[in-house]
């Protein structure tokens, strides 16, 4: 798990995006169990009430669900809704860079074209790798 | 008596004072810590941290005010407080003729308490060689095991003052995993001085800025970040605006860049920056703890 420190973002949604991206990328699978609190903790070097939020707010969303006793797993939706939330972040993130645009004067085509040659750029380094 | 103590706040300062000669090194400094919480005191060199913390561990009589850790009086009983307060100060002085063995055994009499198992645990996980004298020990291993010296009488208040400054990253992460450790075991309450913002920002829940002896803010870390907010807007020409919002802690005109570092960000506020005279545009900037660090530091040298 890799936490930058320097970012405003709060370390609980760092980890709690984390952990998202791992279960998208089938790192986690539904039934899987997840790091304990302690082992979270002392792994990615915070203080285990910030994974303790983090894992709450991923209960909260359906991602994990608790096993008394037993710890946390991935729920059977867990894809789906790792999926679903990481979508809103990529979508916060677009939305961003077209404001950075936008303040810098650039038009609504200028920033298509921005976008598309992007999109293709990255496309084919991903095709290229192994 | 002392289980009447255990729901109280885990450190209590009412208008702790010291005063050096002319200068004043700590100034009326209020503050309460409650119990299970890691608090992060920062702030420039010569703010105050050392002394404050020397204070609390008896070493140094305040000129006025009062220190009540774990609910004791310091002034009155500074001989408990070092029984129930793990410290690991800023230049450590452990005994260095002796073997590490030994100084284990010595410092385990001094304690009414000593936990055999968490001091195992730490000697495996810092690699500390028992038989090596202690001034033949880096500088690195000496600070690992003055934060082993420090826990293994489960203390219910840490106080580290400056543990990691001159450690280099290996040492760096292996203390902090001691110090998560016992946080993650005990929920250890912990008040940590730093220059080492992005170790506190892991580690810490609350943070305190000291300068020049007083206390500037104290607030939740994430909430504190979240709401700080740094306002970029661009002036037209000759335009020098002279009112910031309010909460400003810091701004600076630079050329046609007007910089207004803001606490309380709200949506108005940034209104009322977009609706001051000559400026063009103003967008918003998230901050880190360093930058926020820096900004409060220099609204301050601005200040006086």
């Amino acid at each position: 798990m890799q936490i930058d420190p320097h970012s405003h973002v709060p370390i609980y949604l760092q980890i709690a995006d984390g952990v998202r991206a791992a279960v998208a990328a089938g790192v986690y699978r539904p039934g899987d169990a997840l790091p304990s609190l302690r082992a979270m903790a002392i792994q990615a070097h915070v203080n285990p009430n910030t994974v303790q939020r983090a894992y709450d707010e991923l209960e909260r969303e359906g991602l994990i669900y608790c096993r008394r006793g037993r710890g946390l797993f991935v729920a059977e939706q867990g894809l789906a809704s790792a999926q679903s939330v990481t979508g809103n972040g990529v979508r916060r993130a677009l939305e961003d860079a077209i404001r950075a645009g936008q303040t810098a004067g650039m038009s609504a085509n200028e920033v298509r074209q921005l976008f598309t040659s992007a999109l293709q750029r990255v496309t084919q380094a991903r095709s290229k790798q192994p | 008596m002392i289980a009447s103590t255990e729901t109280g706040p885990a450190l209590e300062l009412i208008g702790l004072t010291k005063r050096f000669g002319r200068t004043l090194g700590v100034d009326r400094l209020s503050l309460t810590i409650p119990r299970g919480s890691v608090f992060g005191l920062l702030g420039p060199n010569g703010a105050g941290k050392s002394t404050t913390i020397r204070m609390l561990m008896g070493m140094l009589a305040p000129t006025d005010g009062q220190a009540r850790v774990l609910g004791i009086d310091v002034a009155a009983d500074p001989v408990e407080v070092k029984q129930r307060v793990g410290y690991v100060p800023e230049t450590h002085h452990i005994y260095r003729w002796m073997r590490v063995g030994e100084v284990l055994g010595f410092c385990k009499s001094c304690f009414r308490k000593w936990n055999d198992q968490t001091c195992r645990e730490l000697v495996e996980l810092f690699g500390l060689d028992l038989e090596k004298k202690v001034k033949h020990l880096s500088k690195g291993t000496q600070v690992k095991l003055a934060l082993l010296l420090a826990v293994a009488h489960e203390p219910e208040l840490l106080l580290l003052d400056e543990p990691l400054s001159g450690l280099d990253p290996i040492a760096r992460e292996e203390f902090l995993d001691g110090v998560l450790r016992t946080i993650c075991e005990r929920g250890q309450t912990v008040l940590i001085s730093s220059h080492m913002l992005d170790d506190v920002r892991r580690l810490a829940d609350t943070v305190g800025f000291l300068y020049e002896g007083r206390l500037l803010l104290q607030d939740n870390l994430d909430t504190l970040l979240a709401s700080t907010k740094r306002i970029s807007a661009t002036l037209g020409d000759g335009c020098r605006p002279t009112q910031a919002p309010d909460g400003t802690i810091w701004q600076r005109i630079e050329g046609r860049e007007w910089i207004v570092t803001l606490r309380d960000f709200t949506p108005e506020k940034l209104g009322q920056i977009q609706a001051t005279q000559g400026v063009e545009h103003a967008s918003v900037i998230d901050l880190g703890l360093e930058e926020l660090f820096k900004d409060l530091i220099r609204g301050q040298r601005v200040a006086s």
